[in-house]
């Protein structure tokens, strides 16, 4: 191990570990993968260590570090507070300096590097979704006073683009003055820190936080939890920002947002792990879903903070492992309760659960729809 | 093992929409994001993947403008350890020819066992300048090579050809390989470790450095000259084939039989 590495290792909090595996016990991962936190959490132990209990870890062996979704679960179980989560990143941070990276995550990263996407696809494409649309573009000495930030996932895919488009409906239905960065809007960089790429990070913040100065941006509204968490906890200064359901939820408490139309289906949630376990936010998707009238609305059987990840984050979306996804088993689960529409909060959630319905082959029995697209209907 | 890595910093055109500039003979690249060509992705690890396992030193060298420095500095932080970079303004619109004339220049004093290029650039595809060096060099040369043996004197390689052949052949060092891709699987470079290989060595040479003269290089220096480019028109002839699937794979044997291309 070189004396960086060393370094890098000792600035994470490890040692408070009692090996107890509430973590692993937790984790919604291990039981299809060999990634084990707690193992990795004494293993990270014995580098520091000067006892050789076991044989030196190998940590570029350690490819199914990879496979964490980043959910938290993990984190917020530890009854010591240890966020073993932390300990997954910086291993990852290790490997990623040393170029030990899934190509398809390199590529991923490279992707967000020369084109502001993971998608690698191209900047001049990133705002076609609004081009038949009312929307306001950020312009030079005009102070954008409400910020819609997209986010890539909302940009590129041609689902969730729908939700972008929604949103944008809900904004001009209710009179609400917002601008988008267009084709300036560069990746939040949420996944990017997930995957450990520090130094590619920090040049997002710096992009971002620019972009954010230039416009004289007011507040910010994003898509995705992803982006919200990024912005919220990852940026090192305090942001202006909120979750899309965070702003429509509040826009009901003023009595500004009524929704009269019918949906007539039962309808249950899937809490994102970056709104729910990462950022404790429940109530409030929760409260637009109600508000519209005529929704029987279910909880899944495990909801808000026990709700199990979709399996779309920490560059999941670019990184596949075999064996049932997570997301199917969440179909399962919202079909038990009798939900005939699954909704969600967050754009890889979206695209998960999309492809579940389809590999369980239940298109005719369940449908999955973003909060937004919801509140579309219902406006 | 002394390896040179000849790269080359190229335009990706795959998601980009493409417009021929206003000289006609070139593309606008303006908007277009420029990185290392693919191919030279692979030769560039192959010669890291052998610095490693069998020492040596890792030489990168590329004829381009002052941008290029940062495909030449993603190579410094995949491992190589010096980087050259060639640029003149009389270096423009050199074809295959003269780019390896240049390259020649570059490379004929330097030590080396081994020369590695890619195949082919992905911008202007020649699939030459590799070969034309090593004969320039008078050194022996393989193209297509998907698999390196390092050896005392010489190496064993596999030559990927037409229909899914491979031919393995020995080749004297010192020599020259076009590698081809899926040789190795390139490594990420992060943010960082680029940042980090700003202290390695970057020399930068000019035409006069060369020793070489206007004439030899550029439009004039070089055997083919570029008339005019541009974006292919689309074709208005489409038929739409109906009918059940049997019906319409008989017809298009039909259509491919009538033109005769089966
Ligand atoms: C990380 C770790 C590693 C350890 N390793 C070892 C080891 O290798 N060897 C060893 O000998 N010891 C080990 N111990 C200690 C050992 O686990 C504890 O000594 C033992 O579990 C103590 O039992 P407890 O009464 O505290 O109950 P707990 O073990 O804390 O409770 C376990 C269960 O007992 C039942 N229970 C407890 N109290 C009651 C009650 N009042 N009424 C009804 N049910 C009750 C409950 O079902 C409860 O869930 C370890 C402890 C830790 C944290
Ligand atoms: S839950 Fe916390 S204390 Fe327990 S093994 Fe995991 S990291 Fe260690
Ligand atoms: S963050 Fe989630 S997936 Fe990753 S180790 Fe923790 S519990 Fe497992």
């Amino acid at each position: 191990m070189t004396n960086e590495e060393f370094a890098a290792i000792k600035k994470l909090n490890f040692n408070m570990c009692m090996q107890c595996g509430e973590c692993t016990g937790s984790c919604p991962i291990s039981p299809k993968s060999q990634l084990n936190p707690r193992r990795h959490m004494l293993e990270t132990a014995y580098l520091v260590s000067p006892l050789t209990m076991r044989p030196p870890l190998k940590i570029y062996e350690r490819n199914e570090i990879w496979d964490c979704t980043t959910c938290s679960t993990c984190s917020y179980l530890c009854p010591r507070e240890v966020k073993p989560l932390d300990i997954i990143i910086g291993l990852r941070g290790l490997l990623v300096e040393q170029g030990r990276i899934p190509s398809t995550l390199g590529d991923a990263l490279e992707g967000v590097y020369k084109y502001g996407n993971p998608w690698g696809l191209s900047r001049s494409k990133r705002s076609d979704w609004a081009q038949d649309l009312k929307v306001k573009y950020v312009s030079e000495g005009e102070k954008a006073d409400l910020l819609y930030f997209v986010g890539c996932a909302a940009s590129y895919d041609s689902r969730a683009q729908e939700v972008a488009r929604a949103i944008v409906k809900n904004f001009n239905a209710l009179d609400i003055d917002f601008s988008i960065l267009g084709n300036k809007e560069t990746c939040c960089g949420n996944e990017i820190y997930s995957l450990g790429e520090k130094g590619l990070f920090e040049e997002l913040v710096q992009k971002n936080l620019d972009l954010l100065d230039r416009y004289g941006v007011q507040k910010i509204v994003t898509t995705s939890p992803h982006c919200f968490h990024a912005f919220k906890n990852r940026y090192g200064r305090e942001l202006p920002v909120k979750h899309y359901t965070q702003y429509f939820a509040n826009l009901i408490d003023e009595g500004k947002l009524k929704l009269s139309g019918k949906i007539e289906k039962a309808v249950t949630y899937q809490d994102p792990c970056f709104l729910g376990k990462h950022n404790d936010i429940y109530d409030e998707p929760r409260k637009i879903i109600e508000s519209i009238p005529s929704v029987r609305f279910v909880e899944l059987s495990r909801s808000r903070k026990r709700s199990v990840c979709c399996e779309g984050g920490g560059g999941r979306m670019w990184h596949d492992i075999p064996g049932e996804r997570l997301a199917e088993g969440r179909i399962r689960e919202a079909l038990d309760v009798g939900a005939e529409i699954i909704v969600v909060a967050c754009p890889f959630c979206l695209l998960t659960f999309d492809d579940a319905i389809k590999t369980t082959g239940n298109e005719e029995k369940i449908q999955v729809k973003d909060i937004m697209e919801l509140v579309a209907e219902a406006l | 093992m002394d390896t040179i890595v000849c790269v080359k910093h190229v335009p990706e055109t795959a998601e980009a929409e493409i417009a021929v500039d206003s000289s006609g003979k070139g593309i606008k690249t303006e908007d277009l994001v420029f990185d290392i060509n693919e191919w030279d992705d692979y030769a560039i690890e192959e010669a890291v993947l052998m610095k490693e396992k069998l020492g040596g030193s890792v030489t990168v060298i590329t004829m381009g403008p002052e941008d290029a420095d940062k495909t030449l500095r993603k190579c410094l932080a995949k491992g190589a350890d010096k980087a050259i970079r060639l640029t003149d303004k009389a270096f423009e619109r050199s074809d295959a020819y003269a780019t390896a004339k240049i390259l020649h220049k570059a490379i004929k004093d330097l030590p080396f066992n081994l020369i590695l290029t890619g195949t082919q650039a992905s911008d202007d595809g020649y699939a030459q300048v590799g070969v034309i060096l090593a004969e320039l060099l008078g050194i022996p040369h393989a193209t297509m090579v998907k698999k390196i043996e390092s050896k005392e004197e010489f190496v064993r390689v596999n030559r990927e050809l037409e229909g899914g052949l491979e031919q393995v052949m020995e080749v004297k060092l010192p020599a020259m390989l076009a590698v081809q891709t899926g040789i190795n699987e390139p490594r990420y470079v992060s943010i960082m470790g680029i940042r980090k290989a700003r202290e390695k060595e970057l020399k930068v040479l000019g035409l006069g450095d060369l020793g070489l003269k206007e004439e030899e290089v550029g439009e004039s220096g070089s055997w083919i000259t570029m008339e005019e480019m541009f974006i292919p028109p689309v074709e208005k002839e489409a038929e739409i084939l109906t009918g059940g699937p049997d019906e319409i794979a008989a017809k298009i044997v039909e259509t491919l039989k009538a033109r005769g291309l089966v």
